[in-house]
């Protein structure tokens, strides 16, 4: 079954014109043209992935972003006109995994979506220590203790990244190019928006991150788990 | 041994001591001079106070005279008529005696000058002879000691006419001396003859007049000075006090706190100013939040097409890329116009982008994002992405760069793009000849200069090459699909970060362009760490007599690092 895209723009000519290309990729489009019914949409399509349109009549994209993560973990990429302004990283705030900047390609289109719906299919076993936390590879599920910690896919991947290489410092280039799947030049935003939302779920005191820790100058690093 | 240090000779000691107190009242003259410079109040003040001063003892002075010259005046118009009646009475004594022998004529004399001491107001009364009319009649005075106050010139005036004569004279006291007048006329003895009678008067008690006069006078003046001052210090107060706030005030508004207003009191001029510097303050802000209104909605608008034009430019993209992935399928034409569709949407594209930031550089909306890099490596980057298509068009590039880092604050897309812009841009022109790529620090600030040995330009081009759209030969067409902006937008870049961006061109000899940024945000760059002008190339004819020779190179041709 292929994998199923929700369209939430609301120029229909576009709309359409991601629909054919996502079809020739062999992906499933489903389009809403407001945020007023996209979540309706959502709810009754259960998409794989949102491409989601920030500027959008009645509901704002960002919102439409926000009431979308609050019920699932589904990868959502927004389109964006405007990709220097603040919109970007409110939207990503909002819980958004990653953007695209208008006007793109469809390759970069289809590049992006195909990163975000990549799924570790070989069976993992793997059990990762991190901070004080446990990270189930395979059954994709985070532990401190007894308590089950719920993160996006995006978040999951960027915690298995830092926790596999406890001993390295991830740099923002290198986390945008293992876990966004970027190979050129990205915006590093993108990177500090989602390191701060992971600490605020997975950090007991986010103003002291002892699970992702910030290297000065340089980047990010798991943090060691607790000596028994 | 006993300690036996040789004192220093007390000269030196002495001129030391000198310097020291030279030197302490040259500082307090200093302090003085600064207070004098920088308030307004103690000007005025002092000046008030020293006008005050001169006018007052001028006024003294001029009155104190004039009550002298008259009290003086007065007393010796009494004393002189004093004197005249006084002669007259002796003369009429001498006249009526009866003195047959030179000795009663003595004793008559002792008693009239008796009787003329005790009931005339003169010091002293004096009988003496005419000198050389023999010694047998002796000087005759009432007091002794004021034998001296009468003068040769005065008993020869006196001899001479038959007036009373007078003339002012010092009377030594226990204490010091008073004024006093002397006065004379002739007289006749019996059996003696002619003789000289003088009246020796005090003024005393005018001086002591006087005296007290000028004390009131100056203690008056003192305190009229003093009240001046104090005065003035109030009254400058009051006048400054507003002038010092609106200083204040302007200075704030200066900083940006627009809502600064001053405080008005009253209906006087001081009230004037204060309300005319709040209706131009008012005026300020309301210019201000127009601007800051207009600028916004520009910002606006820029950011509004930015997402009409971009939502059907995706749409037309994609399906120009759509189209042209199957151009295999199309026969030569469709093809054809596929590509060329494709191509050309790409440029549009990169138009699109540098229209908008450029009206974002004109909306003042272009926001830096600095964070302390190591710009080594980024120019490392950039020459690493251009190098290929440099080689492609047989131009080797040549790194000139510092072996340690060079950490600068910086917006590393922007000076990016700044460097491909100029790289890229050697690239097109250099004809495929070397390209030098040359980089230095100073303590303050970073240079880079790409260098070209291409078709180069003139001076007056390289003045125009920031200038938007601007070719230097219109015929040319841009190989590298140039926007005729990129030179323009790292421009600004670069005046964004504080720093500057300048082109050197020689026809047939190339291309240079430095850009110089500071270290640190807001550092000011005094001195560029490279020379914009190639050394070896210079057109200057006086530095090609420069001793060093034409390939020397220049003393800041060289790394510094402050780190």
């Amino acid at each position: 079954m292929s994998p199923r895209v929700l369209v939430v723009d609301d120029d229909a000519a576009l709309s359409e014109m991601i629909g054919i290309v996502l079809q020739s990729e062999n992906l499933e489009p489903v389009f809403s043209y407001d945020g007023t019914s996209a979540l309706e949409v959502f709810r009754s399509s259960q998409p794989d992935l949102v491409l989601l349109d920030l500027m959008l009549p009645g509901i704002d994209g960002i919102e439409v972003c926000g009431q979308i993560r609050a019920e699932s973990g589904v990868p959502i990429i927004m389109l964006t006109a405007k990709s220097d302004t603040t919109d970007v990283v409110s939207g990503l705030e909002a819980g958004a995994d990653d953007y695209i900047a208008k006007p793109f390609k469809p390759k970069e289109l289809v590049a992006r979506i195909r990163a975000r719906l990549r799924r570790h299919e070989e069976p993992e076993t793997e059990r990762l220590l991190i901070g004080d936390l446990v990270v189930d590879v395979a059954g994709h599920r985070v532990t401190r203790g007894e308590e089950v910690i719920n993160l996006t896919p995006l978040e999951f991947d960027l915690m298995v990244a830092l926790a596999r290489k406890p001993w390295q410092v991830f740099s923002r280039e290198v986390l945008l190019e293992q876990v966004w799947g970027y190979r050129h030049q990205a915006d590093t935003r993108l990177v500090n928006v989602h390191v701060q939302r992971l600490r605020a779920k997975v950090e007991q005191d986010p103003e002291n991150p002892e699970v992702v820790v910030t290297v000065r100058g340089v980047g990010y690093r798991a943090g060691a788990p607790p000596t028994r | 041994m006993a300690d036996r240090r040789v004192p220093p000779p007390w000269q030196d000691r002495l001129r030391r001591r000198a310097l020291l107190a030279w030197r302490r009242t040259r500082v307090r003259l200093r302090v003085l001079a600064r207070a004098w410079q920088r308030s307004l109040r103690v000007r005025v003040s002092v000046t008030t106070v020293a006008v005050g001063l001169v006018a007052l003892l001028t006024l003294g002075a001029a009155l104190s005279g004039q009550v002298r010259d008259s009290l003086y005046d007065a007393r010796v118009d009494e004393v002189l008529t004093d004197a005249a009646v006084r002669a007259e009475q002796a003369q009429s004594a001498f006249d009526n005696s009866n003195a047959a022998r030179s000795q009663d004529v003595v004793v008559l004399g002792y008693d009239v000058l008796n009787s003329l001491a005790t009931t005339a107001g003169a010091a002293s009364v004096l009988l003496l002879r005419p000198p050389g009319q023999g010694t047998q009649f002796p000087e005759l005075a009432s007091d002794n000691n004021q034998r001296a106050l009468i003068t040769a010139e005065l008993r020869e005036a006196v001899r001479g006419g038959d007036r009373q004569m007078w003339q002012a004279v010092a009377i030594k006291t226990g204490d010091g001396e008073v004024p006093g007048i002397a006065a004379g006329t002739m007289v006749t003895l019996p059996l003696v003859g002619a003789s000289e009678l003088y009246f020796v008067y005090s003024l005393s008690e005018e001086q002591a007049t006087l005296d007290l006069l000028q004390r009131v006078l100056l203690v008056g003046a003192l305190a009229l000075v003093l009240l001046l001052l104090v005065m003035t210090w109030y009254l400058t107060k009051q006048v400054l006090t507003p002038v010092q706030q609106a200083a204040n005030t302007a200075g704030r508004l200066a900083d940006g706190l627009l809502d600064e207003r001053m405080t008005v009191r009253g209906v006087d001029e001081l009230a004037v100013l204060a309300r005319s510097f709040n209706e131009m303050a008012q005026s300020i802000q309301d210019q201000i939040e127009r601007l800051a209104h207009l600028s916004q909605m520009q910002q606006r608008f820029v950011s509004d097409v930015s997402h009409e034009l971009r939502t059907p430019l995706t749409t037309i993209r994609m399906a120009s890329e759509v189209l042209n992935a199957s151009r295999d399928d199309f026969g030569p034409i469709e093809a054809r116009s596929a590509e060329l569709l494709a191509t050309q949407l790409d440029r549009f594209e990169s138009l699109l982008a540098d229209l908008l930031e450029i009206s974002r550089f004109d909306a003042g909306a272009a926001t830096l994002e600095v964070e302390e890099t190591n710009m080594v490596v980024a120019v490392e980057r950039v020459i690493d992405i251009v190098e290929p298509l440099a080689e492609q068009r047989g131009s080797p590039v040549a790194r000139t760069l510092p072996e340690v880092p060079v950490r600068v604050d910086m917006d590393t897309r922007r000076v990016e793009r700044v460097l491909r812009n100029l790289l890229v841009n050697a690239v097109e022109h250099g004809e495929g000849k070397p390209i030098e790529v040359t980089m230095a620090a100073n303590a303050r600030a970073v240079s880079v200069v790409v260098r070209d040995h291409g078709i180069g330009m003139t001076p007056a081009a390289a003045a125009r090459v920031f200038d938007r759209f601007w070719r230097a030969d219109p015929a040319r067409t841009r190989t590298l699909g140039g926007t005729g902006l990129g030179l323009a937008i790292s421009l600004e870049d670069a005046h964004l970060h504080g720093g500057t961006l300048e082109a050197w061109g020689s026809p047939g000899e190339g291309a240079a362009f430095r850009l110089t940024l500071p270290l640190r945000a807001g550092l000011e760059v005094r001195e560029h760490p490279l020379p914009l002008v190639p050394p070896r190339e210079q057109s200057d004819p006086v530095e090609e007599r420069d001793p060093a020779g034409p390939h020397a190179l220049p003393d800041d041709f060289m790394v510094e690092v402050s780190e």
